[in-house]
Protein backbone atom coordinates (compact mmCIF):
# COMPACT_ATOMS: atom_id res chain seq x y z
CA UNK A 1 0.00 0.00 0.00
CA UNK A 2 1.41 2.97 -0.93
CA UNK A 3 1.60 6.62 1.39
CA UNK A 4 -1.33 8.13 -0.64
CA UNK A 5 -3.43 5.10 -0.17
CA UNK A 6 -2.97 4.96 3.72
CA UNK A 7 -3.75 8.96 4.00
CA UNK A 8 -7.13 8.35 1.84
CA UNK A 9 -8.54 5.70 4.34
CA UNK A 10 -7.20 7.69 7.20
CA UNK A 11 -8.33 10.97 6.53
CA UNK A 12 -12.17 9.09 6.93
CA UNK A 13 -11.42 7.86 10.62
CA UNK A 14 -11.94 10.64 13.14
CA UNK A 15 -9.91 9.01 15.57
CA UNK A 16 -6.81 8.29 13.70
CA UNK A 17 -7.23 12.38 12.24
CA UNK A 18 -7.22 12.87 16.22
CA UNK A 19 -4.38 10.58 16.74
CA UNK A 20 -2.55 12.23 14.15
CA UNK A 21 -3.14 15.95 15.61
CA UNK A 22 -2.23 15.00 19.06
CA UNK A 23 1.12 13.51 17.93
CA UNK A 24 2.15 16.66 15.95
CA UNK A 25 1.23 19.18 19.01
CA UNK A 26 3.47 16.69 20.96
CA UNK A 27 5.98 17.04 18.38
CA UNK A 28 6.02 20.39 17.78
CA UNK A 29 6.53 20.62 21.52
CA UNK A 30 9.62 18.34 21.55
CA UNK A 31 11.18 20.64 18.38
CA UNK A 32 10.26 22.96 20.98
CA UNK A 33 12.58 22.25 23.82
CA UNK A 34 15.40 20.73 21.50
CA UNK A 35 15.76 24.02 20.04
CA UNK A 36 16.03 25.39 23.20
CA UNK A 37 12.39 27.50 23.43
CA UNK A 38 10.79 25.67 25.69
CA UNK A 39 11.28 23.67 29.16
CA UNK A 40 14.40 25.06 29.41
CA UNK A 41 14.35 25.64 33.09
CA UNK A 42 13.29 21.94 34.76
CA UNK A 43 16.10 21.72 36.62
CA UNK A 44 16.47 25.47 38.52
CA UNK A 45 14.53 25.55 41.39
CA UNK A 46 12.99 29.38 41.70
CA UNK A 47 10.20 28.83 44.00
CA UNK A 48 9.36 27.64 47.41
CA UNK A 49 7.90 24.09 48.02
CA UNK A 50 4.91 22.79 46.42
CA UNK A 51 3.50 26.39 45.26
CA UNK A 52 0.26 26.48 43.59
CA UNK A 53 -0.90 26.47 40.73
CA UNK A 54 -0.66 30.38 39.28
CA UNK A 55 0.00 32.65 36.83
CA UNK A 56 4.24 32.46 37.85
CA UNK A 57 4.18 28.56 38.19
CA UNK A 58 1.52 27.49 35.79
CA UNK A 59 1.36 23.76 37.04
CA UNK A 60 2.93 24.97 40.41
CA UNK A 61 6.03 23.54 41.81
CA UNK A 62 7.17 20.50 43.31
CA UNK A 63 8.48 19.82 46.80
CA UNK A 64 12.00 21.38 46.08
CA UNK A 65 10.85 24.45 44.29
CA UNK A 66 10.94 23.53 40.96
CA UNK A 67 8.74 24.48 38.12
CA UNK A 68 6.33 21.38 36.98
CA UNK A 69 5.40 23.38 33.97
CA UNK A 70 9.24 23.18 32.04
CA UNK A 71 9.59 19.83 33.55
CA UNK A 72 6.83 18.93 32.08
CA UNK A 73 7.64 20.20 28.52
CA UNK A 74 11.15 19.00 29.02
CA UNK A 75 9.80 15.51 29.67
CA UNK A 76 8.22 15.55 26.00
CA UNK A 77 11.98 15.93 24.62
CA UNK A 78 12.65 12.69 26.60
CA UNK A 79 9.89 10.43 25.84
CA UNK A 80 10.27 11.38 21.97
CA UNK A 81 13.83 10.74 22.31
CA UNK A 82 13.36 7.48 24.21
CA UNK A 83 10.15 6.47 22.32
CA UNK A 84 11.83 7.25 19.24
CA UNK A 85 15.47 5.10 19.37
CA UNK A 86 13.62 2.38 20.85
CA UNK A 87 10.85 1.67 18.64
CA UNK A 88 13.11 2.61 15.53
CA UNK A 89 16.07 -0.07 16.16
CA UNK A 90 13.71 -2.07 17.47
CA UNK A 91 11.55 -2.82 14.53
CA UNK A 92 14.51 -2.22 12.15
CA UNK A 93 16.05 -4.94 14.03
CA UNK A 94 12.98 -6.95 14.07
CA UNK A 95 12.36 -6.63 10.21
CA UNK A 96 15.85 -7.75 9.76
CA UNK A 97 15.97 -10.72 11.88
CA UNK A 98 12.21 -11.84 10.87
CA UNK A 99 12.56 -11.59 6.97
CA UNK A 100 15.73 -13.68 7.71
CA UNK A 101 13.92 -16.30 9.69
CA UNK A 102 10.71 -16.48 6.90
CA UNK A 103 12.93 -16.40 4.03
CA UNK A 104 14.98 -19.39 4.83
CA UNK A 105 11.88 -20.93 6.58
CA UNK A 106 13.16 -24.34 8.42
CA UNK A 107 16.50 -23.62 8.31
CA UNK A 108 19.37 -23.19 10.99
CA UNK A 109 18.60 -19.82 10.70
CA UNK A 110 15.30 -19.38 11.05
CA UNK A 111 15.47 -22.18 13.80
CA UNK A 112 18.36 -20.03 15.95
CA UNK A 113 16.70 -16.71 15.28
CA UNK A 114 13.42 -18.91 17.07
CA UNK A 115 15.04 -20.28 19.57
CA UNK A 116 16.39 -16.80 20.57
CA UNK A 117 12.94 -15.16 20.26
CA UNK A 118 11.63 -17.47 22.35
CA UNK A 119 14.67 -17.62 25.41
CA UNK A 120 14.04 -13.52 25.27
CA UNK A 121 10.36 -14.42 25.76
CA UNK A 122 10.43 -16.57 28.45
CA UNK A 123 12.41 -14.41 31.18
CA UNK A 124 9.72 -12.47 32.93
CA UNK A 125 10.54 -8.79 31.19
CA UNK A 126 11.01 -6.35 34.14
CA UNK A 127 13.38 -9.09 35.65
CA UNK A 128 15.47 -8.88 32.15
CA UNK A 129 15.24 -4.92 31.94
CA UNK A 130 16.43 -5.06 35.92
CA UNK A 131 19.09 -7.41 35.14
CA UNK A 132 20.53 -5.73 31.79
CA UNK A 133 20.25 -2.21 34.33
CA UNK A 134 22.55 -3.62 37.20
CA UNK A 135 24.61 -5.64 34.70
CA UNK A 136 25.31 -2.22 32.87
CA UNK A 137 25.43 -0.20 35.39
CA UNK A 138 26.54 3.50 35.05
CA UNK A 139 26.11 3.55 31.42
CA UNK A 140 23.02 5.32 30.33
CA UNK A 141 21.88 3.69 27.75
CA UNK A 142 21.08 0.45 29.91
CA UNK A 143 17.54 0.99 29.86
CA UNK A 144 17.37 1.66 25.64
CA UNK A 145 19.61 -1.60 25.50
CA UNK A 146 16.93 -4.12 27.28
CA UNK A 147 14.15 -2.51 25.45
CA UNK A 148 15.39 -3.00 22.14
CA UNK A 149 16.41 -6.16 23.19
CA UNK A 150 13.31 -7.63 24.12
CA UNK A 151 10.93 -5.30 21.97
CA UNK A 152 12.18 -6.64 18.18
CA UNK A 153 10.71 -10.04 19.19
CA UNK A 154 7.02 -8.87 17.97
CA UNK A 155 7.89 -7.53 15.08
CA UNK A 156 10.05 -10.44 14.16
CA UNK A 157 7.16 -12.84 14.49
CA UNK A 158 4.64 -10.89 12.34
CA UNK A 159 7.17 -10.32 9.58
CA UNK A 160 8.43 -13.49 9.38
CA UNK A 161 4.80 -15.42 8.97
CA UNK A 162 4.28 -12.29 6.55
CA UNK A 163 7.75 -13.28 4.44
CA UNK A 164 6.70 -16.73 4.48
CA UNK A 165 2.92 -15.79 2.53
CA UNK A 166 5.09 -13.23 0.42
CA UNK A 167 7.90 -15.46 -0.40
CA UNK A 168 5.96 -17.97 -2.97
CA UNK A 169 4.00 -14.94 -4.76
CA UNK A 170 4.21 -14.79 -8.28
CA UNK A 171 6.28 -11.51 -8.67
CA UNK A 172 9.25 -13.02 -5.74
CA UNK A 173 9.28 -16.33 -7.98
CA UNK A 174 9.84 -14.76 -11.26
CA UNK A 175 12.34 -12.06 -9.23
CA UNK A 176 14.57 -15.76 -8.30
CA UNK A 177 14.15 -17.21 -11.68
CA UNK A 178 15.85 -14.11 -13.75
CA UNK A 179 18.51 -15.05 -11.03
CA UNK A 180 18.36 -11.59 -8.67
CA UNK A 181 20.25 -12.58 -5.56
CA UNK A 182 18.27 -13.48 -2.09
CA UNK A 183 19.73 -9.94 -0.70
CA UNK A 184 18.40 -7.75 -3.38
CA UNK A 185 14.94 -10.01 -3.62
CA UNK A 186 14.68 -9.30 0.06
CA UNK A 187 15.52 -5.68 -0.18
CA UNK A 188 13.42 -4.33 -2.80
CA UNK A 189 10.66 -7.27 -3.45
CA UNK A 190 9.47 -8.60 -0.07
CA UNK A 191 10.47 -6.34 2.47
CA UNK A 192 8.69 -3.29 1.04
CA UNK A 193 5.13 -5.44 1.12
CA UNK A 194 5.86 -5.34 4.76
CA UNK A 195 5.99 -2.20 5.47
CA UNK A 196 2.56 -2.00 6.95
CA UNK A 197 3.08 -4.50 9.49
CA UNK A 198 6.52 -2.02 10.32
CA UNK A 199 4.89 1.15 10.93
CA UNK A 200 2.03 -0.38 13.64
CA UNK A 201 4.99 -2.27 15.18
CA UNK A 202 6.91 0.83 15.02
CA UNK A 203 3.88 2.91 16.46
CA UNK A 204 3.33 0.40 19.09
CA UNK A 205 7.25 0.03 20.64
CA UNK A 206 7.01 3.76 20.94
CA UNK A 207 4.17 3.21 23.52
CA UNK A 208 5.31 0.41 24.76
CA UNK A 209 8.53 2.17 25.38
CA UNK A 210 7.21 4.99 26.91
CA UNK A 211 5.13 2.94 29.48
CA UNK A 212 7.83 0.68 30.61
CA UNK A 213 9.80 4.17 30.98
CA UNK A 214 7.70 5.15 33.77
CA UNK A 215 7.65 1.61 35.43
CA UNK A 216 11.91 1.76 35.12
CA UNK A 217 11.87 5.17 36.44
CA UNK A 218 9.59 4.25 39.36
CA UNK A 219 12.14 1.63 40.54
CA UNK A 220 15.31 3.51 40.00
CA UNK A 221 16.55 2.23 36.69
CA UNK A 222 15.37 4.66 34.32
CA UNK A 223 16.11 8.03 33.06
CA UNK A 224 19.45 9.04 35.31
CA UNK A 225 19.87 12.84 33.55
CA UNK A 226 17.04 15.05 32.65
CA UNK A 227 13.42 14.43 33.78
CA UNK A 228 10.44 12.42 32.49
CA UNK A 229 6.81 11.88 33.02
CA UNK A 230 8.40 8.62 35.00
CA UNK A 231 10.41 10.73 37.27
CA UNK A 232 7.67 12.94 37.69
CA UNK A 233 5.16 10.16 38.70
CA UNK A 234 8.08 8.60 40.85
CA UNK A 235 8.54 11.80 42.68
CA UNK A 236 4.37 12.15 43.61
CA UNK A 237 3.68 8.50 44.88
CA UNK A 238 4.82 10.41 48.23
CA UNK A 239 3.73 13.97 47.94
CA UNK A 240 -0.05 12.57 46.62
CA UNK A 241 0.08 10.98 50.23
CA UNK A 242 0.39 14.68 52.12
CA UNK A 243 -2.02 16.03 49.41
CA UNK A 244 -0.08 17.76 46.80
CA UNK A 245 -1.25 16.13 43.53
CA UNK A 246 0.35 18.34 40.97
CA UNK A 247 3.42 16.36 39.98
CA UNK A 248 0.67 13.92 39.44
CA UNK A 249 -1.86 15.28 37.23
CA UNK A 250 0.75 17.22 35.39
CA UNK A 251 2.64 14.02 34.59
CA UNK A 252 -0.93 11.94 33.71
CA UNK A 253 -2.39 14.54 31.57
CA UNK A 254 0.76 14.66 28.98
CA UNK A 255 1.92 11.03 29.00
CA UNK A 256 -1.95 10.21 28.82
CA UNK A 257 -2.65 11.96 25.96
CA UNK A 258 0.25 11.18 24.22
CA UNK A 259 -0.10 7.60 24.63
CA UNK A 260 -4.43 8.39 23.34
CA UNK A 261 -2.67 9.66 20.39
CA UNK A 262 -0.75 6.68 19.31
CA UNK A 263 -3.57 4.46 20.15
CA UNK A 264 -5.75 5.93 18.16
CA UNK A 265 -3.66 6.39 15.38
CA UNK A 266 -2.26 2.70 15.47
CA UNK A 267 -5.98 1.75 15.54
CA UNK A 268 -6.85 3.84 12.18
CA UNK A 269 -3.98 2.18 10.92
CA UNK A 270 -5.08 -0.99 11.45
CA UNK A 271 -8.24 -0.16 9.91
CA UNK A 272 -6.89 1.25 6.88
CA UNK A 273 -4.45 -2.12 6.60
CA UNK A 274 -6.97 -3.98 6.83
CA UNK A 275 -8.83 -5.53 3.42
CA UNK A 276 -11.46 -7.20 5.23
CA UNK A 277 -12.11 -4.47 7.94
CA UNK A 278 -11.95 -7.39 10.72
CA UNK A 279 -11.21 -4.84 13.57
CA UNK A 280 -13.85 -2.20 12.75
CA UNK B 1 5.61 -39.57 19.55
CA UNK B 2 8.49 -37.78 17.71
CA UNK B 3 6.79 -35.03 17.94
CA UNK B 4 7.07 -35.00 21.44
CA UNK B 5 10.10 -35.97 21.32
CA UNK B 6 11.29 -32.72 19.86
CA UNK B 7 9.02 -30.64 21.75
CA UNK B 8 10.98 -32.06 24.73
CA UNK B 9 14.07 -31.24 23.01
CA UNK B 10 13.29 -28.05 22.45
CA UNK B 11 12.09 -27.57 25.49
CA UNK B 12 15.25 -28.57 27.34
CA UNK B 13 17.17 -25.86 24.42
CA UNK B 14 15.31 -23.28 25.74
CA UNK B 15 16.01 -23.95 29.45
CA UNK B 16 19.53 -24.15 28.64
CA UNK B 17 19.30 -20.48 26.53
CA UNK B 18 16.94 -18.96 29.72
CA UNK B 19 19.74 -20.48 31.80
CA UNK B 20 22.91 -19.03 30.10
CA UNK B 21 21.54 -15.28 29.25
CA UNK B 22 20.32 -15.33 32.72
CA UNK B 23 23.61 -16.22 34.21
CA UNK B 24 25.76 -14.48 31.94
CA UNK B 25 23.73 -11.22 33.04
CA UNK B 26 23.10 -11.69 36.78
CA UNK B 27 26.31 -13.65 37.84
CA UNK B 28 29.15 -12.83 35.26
CA UNK B 29 28.22 -8.85 34.78
CA UNK B 30 26.11 -9.00 38.03
CA UNK B 31 27.08 -6.71 40.94
CA UNK B 32 30.03 -8.20 43.59
CA UNK B 33 28.71 -9.15 46.43
CA UNK B 34 32.14 -9.42 48.52
CA UNK B 35 32.19 -6.38 49.77
CA UNK B 36 28.68 -6.31 51.10
CA UNK B 37 29.48 -8.83 53.10
CA UNK B 38 32.52 -8.23 54.69
CA UNK B 39 33.05 -4.76 54.65
CA UNK B 40 35.24 -2.17 53.03
CA UNK B 41 38.56 -2.80 54.65
CA UNK B 42 38.47 -6.96 54.38
CA UNK B 43 42.30 -8.63 54.39
CA UNK B 44 43.61 -10.37 51.36
CA UNK B 45 42.92 -13.36 52.87
CA UNK B 46 38.99 -12.47 53.77
CA UNK B 47 38.47 -11.64 50.26
CA UNK B 48 39.86 -14.82 48.78
CA UNK B 49 37.53 -16.36 50.96
CA UNK B 50 34.14 -14.81 50.51
CA UNK B 51 35.60 -15.28 46.31
CA UNK B 52 35.66 -19.01 46.91
CA UNK B 53 32.39 -19.44 49.09
CA UNK B 54 30.58 -17.79 46.28
CA UNK B 55 32.53 -19.11 43.56
CA UNK B 56 34.06 -15.71 42.03
CA UNK B 57 37.73 -17.83 41.68
CA UNK B 58 35.87 -20.54 39.55
CA UNK B 59 36.19 -20.26 35.75
CA UNK B 60 33.06 -19.38 33.80
CA UNK B 61 32.00 -22.45 32.30
CA UNK B 62 32.32 -24.31 35.50
CA UNK B 63 30.55 -21.56 37.42
CA UNK B 64 27.83 -21.77 34.95
CA UNK B 65 27.53 -26.53 34.52
CA UNK B 66 27.23 -25.92 38.66
CA UNK B 67 24.59 -23.36 38.23
CA UNK B 68 22.44 -26.09 35.69
CA UNK B 69 23.26 -29.21 37.78
CA UNK B 70 22.22 -27.47 40.60
CA UNK B 71 18.72 -26.96 38.94
CA UNK B 72 18.19 -29.84 37.31
CA UNK B 73 19.18 -31.47 40.55
CA UNK B 74 16.84 -28.78 42.68
CA UNK B 75 19.69 -28.26 44.80
CA UNK B 76 19.10 -24.38 45.55
CA UNK B 77 20.89 -23.60 48.32
CA UNK B 78 20.58 -20.63 50.54
CA UNK B 79 20.57 -16.87 49.95
CA UNK B 80 23.68 -15.02 50.13
CA UNK B 81 22.11 -12.04 51.92
CA UNK B 82 19.81 -13.67 54.36
CA UNK B 83 21.02 -17.24 54.52
CA UNK B 84 17.46 -18.52 54.45
CA UNK B 85 16.92 -21.62 52.15
CA UNK B 86 16.06 -20.61 48.93
CA UNK B 87 13.16 -23.54 48.69
CA UNK B 88 11.68 -21.96 52.02
CA UNK B 89 11.71 -18.35 50.31
CA UNK B 90 9.79 -19.40 47.08
CA UNK B 91 7.51 -21.17 49.82
CA UNK B 92 6.92 -17.83 51.50
CA UNK B 93 6.69 -15.85 49.09
CA UNK B 94 5.26 -17.71 45.55
CA UNK B 95 1.94 -17.87 47.64
CA UNK B 96 1.66 -14.16 48.46
CA UNK B 97 2.17 -13.24 44.82
CA UNK B 98 -0.44 -15.68 44.00
CA UNK B 99 -3.05 -14.44 46.07
CA UNK B 100 -2.21 -10.72 45.02
CA UNK B 101 -1.86 -11.40 41.53
CA UNK B 102 -4.70 -14.42 40.92
CA UNK B 103 -8.01 -12.34 41.28
CA UNK B 104 -7.18 -9.31 38.79
CA UNK B 105 -5.76 -11.79 36.58
CA UNK B 106 -9.28 -14.14 36.53
CA UNK B 107 -11.43 -10.94 36.68
CA UNK B 108 -9.17 -9.37 33.97
CA UNK B 109 -9.91 -11.94 31.42
CA UNK B 110 -13.37 -13.08 32.36
CA UNK B 111 -13.97 -9.14 32.01
CA UNK B 112 -12.57 -9.22 29.20
CA UNK B 113 -13.77 -12.25 27.29
CA UNK B 114 -17.55 -10.81 28.38
CA UNK B 115 -17.08 -7.37 26.68
CA UNK B 116 -15.33 -8.67 23.88
CA UNK B 117 -18.11 -11.44 23.00
CA UNK B 118 -20.97 -8.04 23.68
CA UNK B 119 -18.59 -5.48 21.40
CA UNK B 120 -18.17 -8.53 18.75
CA UNK B 121 -22.22 -9.32 19.10
CA UNK B 122 -22.73 -5.98 18.27
CA UNK B 123 -20.47 -4.95 15.96
CA UNK B 124 -20.53 -1.62 14.10
CA UNK B 125 -22.93 -0.67 17.14
CA UNK B 126 -22.99 2.16 19.67
CA UNK B 127 -22.32 -0.48 22.53
CA UNK B 128 -19.51 -1.64 20.31
CA UNK B 129 -18.26 1.45 19.64
CA UNK B 130 -18.30 2.95 23.31
CA UNK B 131 -16.29 -0.27 24.47
CA UNK B 132 -13.35 -0.29 22.02
CA UNK B 133 -13.56 3.24 22.30
CA UNK B 134 -12.78 2.66 26.45
CA UNK B 135 -10.50 -0.02 25.79
CA UNK B 136 -8.43 2.20 23.88
CA UNK B 137 -8.64 5.03 26.28
CA UNK B 138 -7.47 2.15 28.79
CA UNK B 139 -4.80 0.73 26.90
CA UNK B 140 -3.56 4.47 27.40
CA UNK B 141 -3.06 4.39 31.30
CA UNK B 142 -0.02 3.95 32.52
CA UNK B 143 0.19 1.08 35.47
CA UNK B 144 1.83 3.68 37.86
CA UNK B 145 -0.83 6.38 37.26
CA UNK B 146 -3.42 3.92 37.80
CA UNK B 147 -1.88 2.48 41.09
CA UNK B 148 -1.23 6.06 42.38
CA UNK B 149 -4.88 7.09 41.44
CA UNK B 150 -6.62 4.16 42.77
CA UNK B 151 -4.64 4.29 46.54
CA UNK B 152 -5.56 8.24 46.75
CA UNK B 153 -9.40 7.75 45.61
CA UNK B 154 -9.63 4.33 47.81
CA UNK B 155 -7.00 4.85 50.47
CA UNK B 156 -6.35 8.20 51.37
CA UNK B 157 -8.32 11.03 53.24
CA UNK B 158 -8.62 13.14 49.98
CA UNK B 159 -11.21 9.96 48.82
CA UNK B 160 -12.70 7.51 50.26
CA UNK B 161 -9.94 6.04 52.55
CA UNK B 162 -11.31 2.43 53.13
CA UNK B 163 -8.51 1.00 52.32
CA UNK B 164 -5.19 0.35 53.62
CA UNK B 165 -2.08 2.39 52.04
CA UNK B 166 0.22 -0.12 51.49
CA UNK B 167 1.10 -3.74 53.34
CA UNK B 168 0.50 -7.04 53.31
CA UNK B 169 -0.75 -8.56 57.19
CA UNK B 170 -2.90 -11.27 55.94
CA UNK B 171 -4.71 -13.42 58.61
CA UNK B 172 -8.35 -14.54 57.40
CA UNK B 173 -10.67 -13.86 54.51
CA UNK B 174 -11.88 -10.25 55.87
CA UNK B 175 -8.27 -8.74 56.18
CA UNK B 176 -7.15 -10.44 52.89
CA UNK B 177 -10.37 -8.36 50.85
CA UNK B 178 -9.10 -5.54 52.78
CA UNK B 179 -5.35 -5.80 51.86
CA UNK B 180 -6.21 -7.42 48.06
CA UNK B 181 -8.87 -4.82 46.99
CA UNK B 182 -6.83 -2.19 45.58
CA UNK B 183 -3.83 -4.40 44.21
CA UNK B 184 -6.79 -6.30 42.32
CA UNK B 185 -8.77 -3.02 40.84
CA UNK B 186 -5.44 -1.56 39.47
CA UNK B 187 -4.36 -5.07 37.82
CA UNK B 188 -8.10 -5.08 35.86
CA UNK B 189 -7.90 -1.54 35.30
CA UNK B 190 -4.27 -1.84 33.43
CA UNK B 191 -5.31 -5.22 31.51
CA UNK B 192 -9.03 -4.70 31.12
CA UNK B 193 -8.95 -2.75 28.14
CA UNK B 194 -5.97 -5.19 26.43
CA UNK B 195 -7.57 -8.06 27.42
CA UNK B 196 -10.93 -6.80 25.81
CA UNK B 197 -9.40 -5.54 21.95
CA UNK B 198 -7.69 -8.96 21.78
CA UNK B 199 -10.79 -10.96 22.53
CA UNK B 200 -12.91 -8.75 20.46
CA UNK B 201 -10.60 -9.16 17.57
CA UNK B 202 -10.77 -13.23 17.56
CA UNK B 203 -14.19 -13.64 18.62
CA UNK B 204 -14.78 -11.01 15.31
CA UNK B 205 -12.45 -13.10 13.22
CA UNK B 206 -14.10 -16.21 14.34
CA UNK B 207 -18.18 -14.53 13.21
CA UNK B 208 -17.03 -14.51 10.12
CA UNK B 209 -15.86 -17.70 9.49
CA UNK B 210 -17.94 -19.97 6.95
CA UNK B 211 -19.65 -22.13 9.18
CA UNK B 212 -21.09 -19.38 11.20
CA UNK B 213 -22.26 -17.68 8.05
CA UNK B 214 -24.20 -20.81 7.34
CA UNK B 215 -25.61 -21.53 10.59
CA UNK B 216 -26.80 -18.18 10.88
CA UNK B 217 -28.38 -18.19 7.16
CA UNK B 218 -30.17 -21.35 8.29
CA UNK B 219 -31.72 -19.18 11.60
CA UNK B 220 -29.57 -19.91 14.06
CA UNK B 221 -30.14 -17.59 17.25
CA UNK B 222 -27.33 -14.89 17.26
CA UNK B 223 -26.93 -15.28 20.89
CA UNK B 224 -26.50 -19.00 20.80
CA UNK B 225 -24.69 -19.01 18.44
CA UNK B 226 -21.99 -16.32 19.88
CA UNK B 227 -22.17 -18.79 22.82
CA UNK B 228 -22.09 -22.37 21.17
CA UNK B 229 -20.03 -21.50 17.99
CA UNK B 230 -18.23 -18.56 18.08
CA UNK B 231 -16.70 -18.62 22.15
CA UNK B 232 -16.13 -22.31 21.50
CA UNK B 233 -14.07 -22.15 18.24
CA UNK B 234 -12.00 -19.59 20.42
CA UNK B 235 -10.74 -21.28 23.32
CA UNK B 236 -7.51 -22.06 21.26
CA UNK B 237 -6.15 -18.34 20.99
CA UNK B 238 -7.74 -17.69 24.39
CA UNK B 239 -6.02 -20.84 26.24
CA UNK B 240 -2.89 -19.20 24.17
CA UNK B 241 -2.98 -16.24 25.69
CA UNK B 242 -3.94 -16.59 29.20
CA UNK B 243 -1.57 -19.41 29.81
CA UNK B 244 1.24 -17.75 28.06
CA UNK B 245 0.63 -14.67 30.08
CA UNK B 246 0.66 -16.46 34.04
CA UNK B 247 4.73 -16.60 34.59
CA UNK B 248 4.77 -13.29 33.42
CA UNK B 249 1.82 -12.29 35.33
CA UNK B 250 2.72 -13.45 38.06
CA UNK B 251 6.67 -12.37 38.14
CA UNK B 252 6.60 -9.48 36.49
CA UNK B 253 3.33 -7.83 36.91
CA UNK B 254 3.98 -8.21 40.81
CA UNK B 255 6.94 -6.69 40.72
CA UNK B 256 5.62 -3.05 40.33
CA UNK B 257 2.64 -4.20 42.39
CA UNK B 258 4.97 -5.67 45.33
CA UNK B 259 7.15 -2.48 45.30
CA UNK B 260 4.69 -0.27 45.47
CA UNK B 261 2.56 -1.78 48.35
CA UNK B 262 5.69 -2.86 49.88
CA UNK B 263 4.26 -6.55 49.40
CA UNK B 264 6.60 -9.77 50.24
CA UNK B 265 5.87 -11.54 47.48
CA UNK B 266 8.47 -13.39 44.90
CA UNK B 267 8.67 -9.86 42.38
CA UNK B 268 9.86 -7.94 45.30
CA UNK B 269 12.63 -10.49 46.49
CA UNK B 270 13.82 -11.36 42.95
CA UNK B 271 14.24 -7.44 42.40
CA UNK B 272 15.73 -7.06 45.64
CA UNK B 273 18.17 -10.04 44.74
CA UNK B 274 19.11 -8.52 41.40
CA UNK B 275 20.09 -5.43 43.46
CA UNK B 276 22.61 -7.08 46.00
CA UNK B 277 23.52 -9.66 43.17
CA UNK B 278 22.03 -12.72 45.27
CA UNK B 279 23.13 -15.75 42.74
CA UNK B 280 20.91 -18.24 44.53
CA UNK B 281 17.61 -16.89 44.63
CA UNK B 282 18.48 -15.29 40.80
CA UNK B 283 19.06 -19.04 39.76
CA UNK B 284 15.99 -20.43 41.07
CA UNK B 285 13.45 -17.52 40.13
CA UNK B 286 14.63 -17.42 36.57
CA UNK B 287 15.73 -21.17 35.95
CA UNK B 288 11.98 -22.19 37.52
CA UNK B 289 10.12 -19.69 35.67
CA UNK B 290 11.85 -20.81 32.28
CA UNK B 291 11.10 -24.35 33.36
CA UNK B 292 7.32 -23.13 34.02
CA UNK B 293 7.63 -21.53 30.38
CA UNK B 294 8.36 -24.84 28.54
CA UNK B 295 5.57 -26.75 30.54
CA UNK B 296 3.19 -24.58 29.66
CA UNK B 297 3.86 -24.79 25.89
CA UNK B 298 3.91 -28.32 26.30
CA UNK B 299 0.71 -28.03 28.11
CA UNK B 300 -1.13 -25.60 25.59
CA UNK B 301 0.38 -27.91 22.76
CA UNK B 302 -1.96 -31.22 24.52
CA UNK B 303 -4.95 -28.55 25.32
CA UNK B 304 -5.00 -27.72 21.39
CA UNK B 305 -5.42 -31.15 20.81
CA UNK B 306 -8.63 -31.36 23.14
CA UNK B 307 -10.52 -28.84 21.81
CA UNK B 308 -9.59 -28.79 18.07
CA UNK B 309 -9.61 -32.77 16.76
CA UNK B 310 -8.40 -31.19 13.26
CA UNK B 311 -5.01 -30.64 15.08
CA UNK B 312 -4.80 -34.40 16.73
CA UNK B 313 -3.72 -36.05 13.53
CA UNK B 314 -0.46 -33.79 13.35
Amino acid sequence: MTGVQIWTRLKTNRGGLAGLSILVVFLLLALGVWLGWLGQDWSRAPGGRWEPAGSRFWFGTNVVGQDIFQRSMYSVRTAFEIGLLVSLVSTLLGAALGALAGWYHRSWVDRSILWLKGVLDSIPFYLFVAAVAFALEGYPWAMHVAMIATFWTSTARLVRAEVMKIKGREFVLAARAIGLPDGLTLQRHVLPNTSHILLVQASLSFVAAIKTEVVLSFLGLGVKDGVSWGLMLAESTQEVLAGHFNNFLAATLMLFTLLLGFNLLVDALQDAFDPKQVTR
Amino acid sequence: MRSVLRKVVDGLLLIMGVTFISFLLMVHFGPDQTYTLIGKNASAEQIAQVHRELGYDRPFASRYAGYVTDLFTLDLGRSNSSGERVTRILQKTVPVSLALMLPGFVIGNLLGIALGLLAAHRRGQLSDRIITGLAVTGMSFSFLIVIIALQVLLSTPYGLDLFPVRGWRVDGLLSYLHFVTVPTLSLVIVTLGYNTRFYRAVFVEESGRDHILAARAFGASPGALMWKHVLKNSLVPITTRVLFSIPLVVVSGSLLMESYFGIPGIGKVTFDAIQNGDQPVLKAVVGLTAVAFVLIQLLTDMLYKLFDPRLREA
